[in-house]
């Protein structure tokens, strides 16, 4: 009886170990296929960390120039480099939440003087800035409707996320973006 | 023989060498690709110095090892030793202290060295108050005003270097 039982678990070890070598390719190749992935999402995050990306413009703060649901290339060189210069449309991390990154115009850098109309709904009273040592100042092209430094004060630099150079998307507006503000 | 077929036998020598090069670049990298991130969203080791932590930091130099999931999280709390990048000059980073967060109420002595008076003030949305331990010496959130949460690099968990001082930083 005893003999049969042993028999009989040492038959069902083999089966185990049968399938586990069966499924040794298949992992190995799992494996090598996530590896592969990774690799590639490796290499995508790095491009886009110190040199291109695309992103996705949201809301009217923009226009004319950019509308809603624009999608843009974004490099990462003259940020890092400290070549951005005024009006250069830029992303930037916003100050007043860590995690919103916004697009908007610099309208100055270090050193320059800024006017800017207070309430350009009410009044014509403009207030002048001189934009401090290491900060930028952003304006969205839509005055109207633009949170940006008339609201938050100049931006440190080292808040400035990337440059945007090409539009993309829809196929209608693929341009290449400059200094100028549109104006219709 | 031809220059092309100079050219190709010249190709063709090359060819093994030229593959191998290309494996170690693949190799190099994935490496430097693994170093980034690891450097940027999980841990990085910083050398700090200057007057404006003493004494939980010493003067001539510190290494320290610094955390980034905790400022990518959002779990900064008062208390907290942190890497800043300077809001003054966006290629220097600072270590300072965490003193409150957006919505506390920070109040602090406007010049310790020469008067008594203090000033209160509330922390606006999406900023946060740094003040240095080494208030005399201290160029920090009393002069620059409060800094925004985008700026915080990483939190400051351990010190690896003096031998004397390893361990975990004190309050």
């Amino acid at each position: 009886m005893n003999r049969e039982r042993n028999r009989f678990r040492e038959r069902e070890r083999e089966m185990g170990m049968e399938r586990l070598r069966e499924l040794t390719p298949i992992v190995k190749e799992a494996l090598q296929n996530t590896a592969r992935v990774a690799n590639f999402f490796c290499l995508l995050h790095f491009t886009g960390a110190y040199m291109c990306t695309v992103a996705k413009l949201v809301g009217p703060s923009m226009l004319p120039t950019f509308n809603d649901g624009n999608l843009v290339l974004t490099e990462r060189i003259t940020t890092r480099s400290e070549k951005v210069g005024s009006g250069d449309v830029v992303l930037v991390r916003a100050p007043d939440d860590p995690r919103k990154v916004v697009a908007k115009r610099v309208k100055g850098v270090e050193g320059d003087v800024v006017s800017y109309l207070l309430d350009p709904k009410k009044t014509d009273e403009l207030n002048t800035v001189v934009v401090p040592k290491g900060h930028i100042w952003i304006e969205g092209d839509n005055a109207h409707n633009s949170h940006d430094s008339r609201q938050f004060g100049p931006v440190p630099y080292a808040l400035l996320h990337s440059r945007v150079f090409f539009v993309v998307w829809p196929p209608a507006d693929f341009r290449s973006v400059g200094n100028k503000v549109l104006r219709f | 023989m031809t220059t092309t077929a100079k050219l190709l036998q010249f190709a063709r020598q090359w060819k093994s060498t030229a593959k191998e090069m290309l494996g170690h670049t693949i190799v190099l990298a994935q490496f430097f690709s693994l170093l980034h991130l690891t450097e940027n969203y999980i841990c990085s080791p910083t050398l700090v110095y200057g007057p404006s932590m003493l004494p939980t930091l010493n003067f001539t130099g510190d290494v320290l090892l610094v955390e980034k999931m905790s400022t990518l999280l959002g779990k900064v709390a008062p208390g907290d030793v942190v890497l800043v990048r300077s809001p003054e000059n966006p290629r220097k980073t600072i270590t300072k202290r965490v003193i409150g967060l957006e919505g506390d109420t920070v109040t602090f002595l406007v010049d310790p060295a020469r008067s008594d008076r203090s000033h209160s003030l509330v922390v606006p949305k999406g900023h946060v108050w740094i003040q240095g331990d080494n208030l005399y010496a201290s160029h920090d959130s009393r002069h620059v005003g409060p800094i925004p949460y985008g700026l915080l690099l990483g939190k400051v968990f351990y010190r690896v270097w003096p031998p004397r001082d390893f361990g975990p930083l004190g309050q």
